[in-house]
């Protein structure tokens, strides 16, 4: 999603503010890391690469060829490539959803480019980061167990996947049905494996951005599992209920986003202590679970585009003129006003649906007004 | 002879059997809690959008694979189907089962599918009140992964649609999934093949109005259920190992019967009817499902259960009924007719509802009695009578239980004036009927105990490193615990072997006038009465 968005300086400030004089030394050098780092595996969602077709024909090339893999992860590329469609897939339902939930907010969550995907925001230990860490955690916990149940995964199914030696034996002995639980274990040996595989002296800021993200990570792939809901069947003598069978179903991806932004508003302030663990700020409030959302560093400036940051400002921005929310006017255009456009918008109407691929519509044009923030 | 076992025999000889059967009965519950796997197993099936391009090209197999070599042209979804200009009759979800890599064993007994749609909400495309989906379904088989498929059923099917959507339905909200209700899809009575692919298809005529309105489907999710291979085993080896133990049992007790001079009464027949019914139940015929294609075994399991049931049922009216001691006339089935008649019509009916649903699903898979509006009703008939008889059934048997105890009190009170003979025969009668009600309320208030347990329980508990499957345990511990009941009941009835004297026909429990004299002077022989009859003896006088 890209909107135009003007230049300004003034976010620096922001960082500046900071009061350890040390994390902004950190920061200076993320700046110069990022240019060489910044790549993630999120960007198997942009990548075009990523056919089923080419995963076929042994190719083993492509893992070294898609951009933003950890070392880890590649090797998990190349144990497991016909996972890599659906870890991309993840990816984008997670950068989709993310999308969806912040379309009202000054970020909302645009990506940048195909290599880092979400820019420079993500170098923050911002709310929004973790956000975006756990929603991408849980979109590939999704994509996974999805991908199990339509056949598309040779190694899913049973539980203990470390046999597969013994797999046909198990499968007539006791069944393998939860394939959740494949897509969590998967989803975690993947998506923490980037930081897993760093190690940081401890009490550093880097430290505390790997316990932050893995933190997120966790806390979006159990809220998927979390949200599954049991179903139960009986079919016992007569359809009694001596005999019921019972199995976890995922739930809808928007119910996880909705619940993630829930944990987003509720996000937990965190420092580092002495012993280089990290704590609440605020100790007032309960701790944190591992459903929670953390974060170590203050949002940035959204109102105005920042290079620095990454911040795109909400420039160019679509607002409601009648909201008070965060859609509105006022807030998105963070005081500097807006321009009001008349727009002619082609509407189909009085369609006829098929359940699928059948639309009959006529068109309507109707004039809306439409504002846009300075 | 003085009566059963149960009266003649001594206490520590009772203690010994009883603690033995205890035994049999804790190891039961340990061989499906700790060797077997949970009994069924649920798998998950998304179905693949194929496209149907048998227009173009007329050569194709007519089946539909989801994966591997052979695989039809698939879409993710159906906003690529728009761009295409593919129709919805051009769509077929293929489901293949089992998942790659696996295949189905003749082990797993049963095949039930369950669909559920993924209906997106839109709000100009919303689901009409009481849609109905027509679905064109196919199931084939194969057992290898190179042959062309057989078909194996073939139907089209109506599914109530019962969705609702829990947030409101505006534009923002379009994209949530609706709240679907499970759907019954299909059910096969045995798993012979190795590899089953379905195809299903949602054809649409507007004109005749069908599959109009129901919404925009995005996804269609099956889940199978069946048998674990592991449970299957452990169970038919329980049968296999059971069946013997009272088939010998039950030889025994009928030899004994018939050493007797009188001819056996009622009680006695009909214990040994429940003897007949537990080994047919018993009787492990499901071995031969592994080899062969019977796809009447499920149907045939139920009727068995079925018969047990009703037997197990009857018997406990006819055994109150015999203990009560008063003066009509009893020794007689036609008594019980009152009684046993409910059991029998609410038998008939689950018969009836069985073969309507499980009987019709012989020739027709997913033939579901639920899916019509009539046969939702009949089927709801068929319960609430069988539901009214069974509450007959427990009125009738609480308040024989009732009135046997009362008879029993007042009995009691006048022991004490009664000649000794007599009242140790009464205290005898007591102490039986007494012991087998407490044994039966045990069995009763076991089968509601782990059946409320393996309901509630989400199925397995850790334990150290073992875990423990609770509803393998339930269905063993329960199926062992009502085998032990019924040999215990064989056992401790046959008549005593302790003989005092050849032609007293004991009338046993028919406590008829007549035999009153001859009771007393059966008992005057005994010189020395025994362990229990000692200890009831001692009661009474306290």
């Amino acid at each position: 999603m890209f909107l135009p968005h003007g230049f300004t300086c003034s976010a620096v400030t922001s960082i500046m503010d900071s009061r350890h004089f040390l994390l902004t030394v950190t920061f200076l050098v993320l700046f110069m890391q990022a240019v060489v780092d910044a790549s993630s595996w999120w960007s198997l969602a942009m990548n075009p690469l990523l056919i089923p077709e080419a995963y076929i024909i042994g190719a083993q090339p492509l893992c070294s060829q898609l951009a933003g893999l950890s070392q880890g992860q590649k090797k998990l590329c190349q144990l497991y490539q016909d996972h890599m469609q659906y870890i991309g897939e993840g990816a984008k339902t997670g950068i989709k959803e993310c999308q969806y939930q912040f379309r009202h907010r000054r970020w909302n969550c645009s990506t940048v480019d195909n290599s880092s995907v979400f820019g420079r925001v993500i170098q923050i230990g911002s709310r929004e980061t973790a956000f975006t860490y756990a929603i991408s955690a849980a979109g590939v916990v999704n994509a996974v167990s999805r991908a199990c149940r339509e056949g598309e995964l040779s190694s899913c199914g049973c539980s203990r996947a470390a046999r597969p030696k013994d797999l046909p034996r198990d499968w007539l002995w006791g069944g393998c049905g939860d394939n959740l639980n494949y897509g969590y274990r998967f989803s975690k040996e993947f998506v923490d494996a980037r930081e897993r595989e760093k190690t940081y002296q401890k009490g550093t800021y880097d430290s505390a951005r790997l316990l932050m993200n893995l933190h997120n990570n966790e806390a979006g792939r159990r809220t998927v599992s979390d949200l599954a809901h049991v179903s139960c069947k009986c079919h016992g003598v007569s359809g009694s209920c001596s005999l019921k069978t019972c199995w976890l179903q995922l739930a809808d991806f928007r119910k996880v986003g909705d619940a993630l932004k829930e944990k987003y508003d509720g996000a937990t302030s965190m420092k580092l202590n002495s012993r280089g663990k990290l704590v609440q700020v605020n100790n007032k409030f309960n701790s944190p679970t591992s459903y929670d959302l953390i974060y170590i560093d203050p949002s940035p400036d959204y109102c105005v585009r920042n290079e620095s940051t990454g911040s795109l400002g909400t420039m160019g921005r679509l607002c409601n003129k009648t909201s008070e929310g965060m859609d509105g006017c006022e807030l998105m255009c963070c005081g500097r006003g807006y321009d009001q456009y008349k727009a002619q918008v082609v509407e189909r109407c009085h369609c006829k649906f098929h359940w699928c691929c059948y639309v009959k519509c006529k068109r309507c044009t109707k004039t809306v007004d439409q504002f846009v923030c300075k | 002879m003085a009566g059963a076992i149960i009266e003649n025999m001594s206490t520590k000889k009772l203690v010994i059997v009883g603690v033995i059967l205890l035994i049999f009965q804790v190891l039961s519950f340990l061989v499906g809690g700790l060797i077997a796997p949970s009994p069924t197993t649920a798998v998950h099936y998304l179905a693949t959008k194929c496209v149907d391009a048998r227009k173009q090209q007329h050569q194709r197999s007519k089946w539909f694979m989801p994966w591997g070599p052979n695989q039809c042209d698939k879409i993710r979804d159906f906003d690529e189907a728009m761009v295409k200009m593919i129709e919805a009759n051009d769509i077929v979800f293929a489901v293949h089962i089992p998942l790659p890599n696996k295949e189905m064993s003749p082990w797993f007994q049963f095949m039930l599918v369950i669909l559920q749609f993924d209906i997106a909400f839109k709000v100009v495309n919303q689901i009409e009140e009481g849609a109905v989906a027509t679905i064109d379904v196919g199931l084939a088989y194969r057992d290898d992964t190179v042959s062309e498929w057989t078909e194996m059923a073939h139907s089209i099917e109506q599914r109530k649609l019962s969705c609702n959507f829990t947030t409101s339905k505006t534009y923002e909200n379009e994209g949530r999934y609706y709240e679907c209700d499970l759907l019954p899809f299909m059910e096969v009575g045995s798993v012979a093949h190795k590899y089953y692919l379905l195809n299903i298809r949602l054809p649409v005529n507007e004109r005749k109005r069908i599959n109009v309105g129901i919404g925009e489907i995005k996804d269609i999710r099956l889940v199978g259920i069946h048998q674990n291979g592991g449970f299957t085993k452990v169970w038919f080896a329980m049968k296999t190992f059971l069946t013997p133990s009272i088939l010998i049992i039950m030889v025994w007790y009928w030899r004994r019967i018939t050493l007797m001079t009188r001819p056996p009464v009622l009680l006695e027949k009909v214990i040994f009817a429940l003897g007949i019914s537990m080994t047919f139940i018993n009787i492990p015929v499901e071995w031969f499902s592994v080899g062969f294609n019977w796809t009447w075994m499920l149907l045939f399991g139920d009727i068995r259960q079925g018969i047990f049931y009703a037997m197990l049922l009857s018997f406990w009216i006819i055994f109150c009924g015999e203990h009560l001691m008063d003066q009509t006339e009893r020794n007689r089935f036609a008594v019980y007719w009152k009684q046993v008649g409910p059991i029998v019509f609410g038998s008939f009916c689950l018969f009836i509802f069985d073969m309507c649903e499980r009987g019709v699903q012989l020739t027709n898979p997913f033939y579901s009695i639920w899916a019509s509006d009539v046969g939702t009703e009949l089927a709801m008939a068929f319960i609430i009578v069988a539901g009214i008889c069974a509450c007959l059934y427990f009125l009738f048997l609480c308040f024989m239980v009732f009135q046997v105890f009362r008879n029993i009190s007042g009995k009691r009170s006048s022991l004490p004036a009664m000649s000794k003979a007599r009242r140790l025969h009464y205290e005898g009668l007591i102490f039986r009927f007494k012991f087998l009600m407490l044994v039966t309320l045990a069995c009763a208030a076991m089968t509601v105990i782990f059946f409320i347990i393996s309901q509630v329980n989400e199925g397995h508990w850790h334990w150290g490193d073992y875990t423990v499957q609770v509803n393998s345990a339930f269905f063993t511990g329960i199926y062992g615990m009502w085998n032990l009941y019924v040999f215990a009941i064989m056992f401790l009835y046959a008549p005593s072997h302790k003989r005092y004297g050849d032609e007293q026909s004991n009338g046993d429990l028919g406590v008829n006038s007549g035999e009153d004299i001859q009771l007393t002077t059966t008992i005057t022989h005994v010189d020395g009465p025994t362990e229990i009859y000692k200890m009831t003896g001692k009661e009474a006088q306290e």
